[in-house]
């Protein structure tokens, strides 16, 4: 049972539920003007922002940690990867890795799906987050992230995080 | 003012998202299969080197290889007890396994709150201005 539990699949589910239209939402999450509007938090830039929306086509964002983040200013966070999936107004995928530039050793592979829905004047996003790598050329794999059920006390909190997607309006 | 004592959270979450550095060890020395095993059995209570070997069907040296590796990366601690080495999880590789985790979600969905601020000055802006060339949009 627990080796199921280090073996599953790990992933991290968000649903969302904004006023916008479908089409809105959609620009958003690919034009890269809009995109790098949100994608960082405060105190990031991101001084780079690809988006070459067709299946194998490329997204590479590089998020930069502004001087507000103090010690942390000017490191660099990239995302690379490639659209598995392109299909306007409502289905978008890709296969990424994430890391920390001059720490190549602990890039993250995931893959990621966006769905939206129209529900009326309002999108429901569904996204889906797929973490299936830590750490390049050790295939430390998701053993990591299993983890997490292994410490009693973080048992509950974590079980609920990542079992019952949330949803907010 | 809380605002900056969110910050300071904020930007370890990121920090601990991006630059999961001090995981990176943590992680490769999970990755081997024996030694997830050995973490595996070891959720279930202390147990000596001897005992552990015996458990998993595998060599003492080999166990005490693994456990070294574990140990380094701050997974396992060991404590003596009369002529025995007791050997344990360590609480804190496992917090910081968990925050790890908890700071990813932390940093989508504060992601997803911007998403929808900008969803919101798109339509302001719509609305703001005269309707009258309302299908031009999307040319970049």
């Amino acid at each position: 049972m627990i080796l199921k539990l280090f073996r599953s699949t790990q992933e991290h589910r968000f649903e969302r539920t904004y006023a916008a239209p479908i089409a809105d939402v959609w620009r958003a999450w690919t034009q890269p003007e809009l995109l790098r509007q949100w994608w960082g938090p405060e105190h990031t830039s991101i001084p780079e922002c690809e988006v070459d929306l067709r299946v194998g086509g490329r997204i590479r964002i590089i998020m930069e940690a502004g001087e507000g983040m103090g010690k942390y200013a000017g490191t660099r966070w990239p995302l690379e990867g490639t659209f598995t999936c392109v299909e306007e107004p409502d289905r978008l995928a890709y296969e990424a890795t994430s890391w920390t530039e001059g720490e190549e050793g602990a890039t993250i592979g995931h893959v990621n799906e966006v769905e939206l829905t129209a529900q009326g004047e309002h999108t429901v996003v569904n996204l889906r987050i797929h973490v299936r790598e830590i750490g390049s050329g050790v295939k430390a794999r998701l053993a990591a992230y299993g983890m997490k059920w292994g410490y009693d006390a973080q048992l509950d909190k974590l079980d609920t995080l990542l079992s019952s997607p949330r949803t907010e309006t | 003012m809380s605002i900056e004592l969110g910050e300071v959270f904020l930007y370890r979450n990121i920090y601990r998202v991006y630059g999961a550095v001090m995981h990176a060890t943590v992680f490769a020395a999970l990755g081997e299969p024996r030694r997830l095993e050995i973490v595996e059995l070891l959720r279930h209570r202390p147990f000596a080197v001897g005992d552990i070997a015996e458990t998993l069907g595998l060599r003492q040296p080999q166990v005490s290889k693994h456990l070294k590796v574990l140990r380094d990366a701050g997974v396992v601690d060991v404590e003596p007890v009369e002529q025995r080495r007791i050997y344990y999880l360590a609480p804190p590789a496992f917090e910081e396994l968990g925050d790890w985790v908890e700071s990813f979600e932390v940093l989508w969905e504060q992601r997803l709150d911007s998403l929808g601020d900008v969803l919101a000055a798109m339509q302001a802006a719509r609305e703001d201005a005269p309707a009258t060339t309302d299908d031009e949009e999307g040319s970049t």
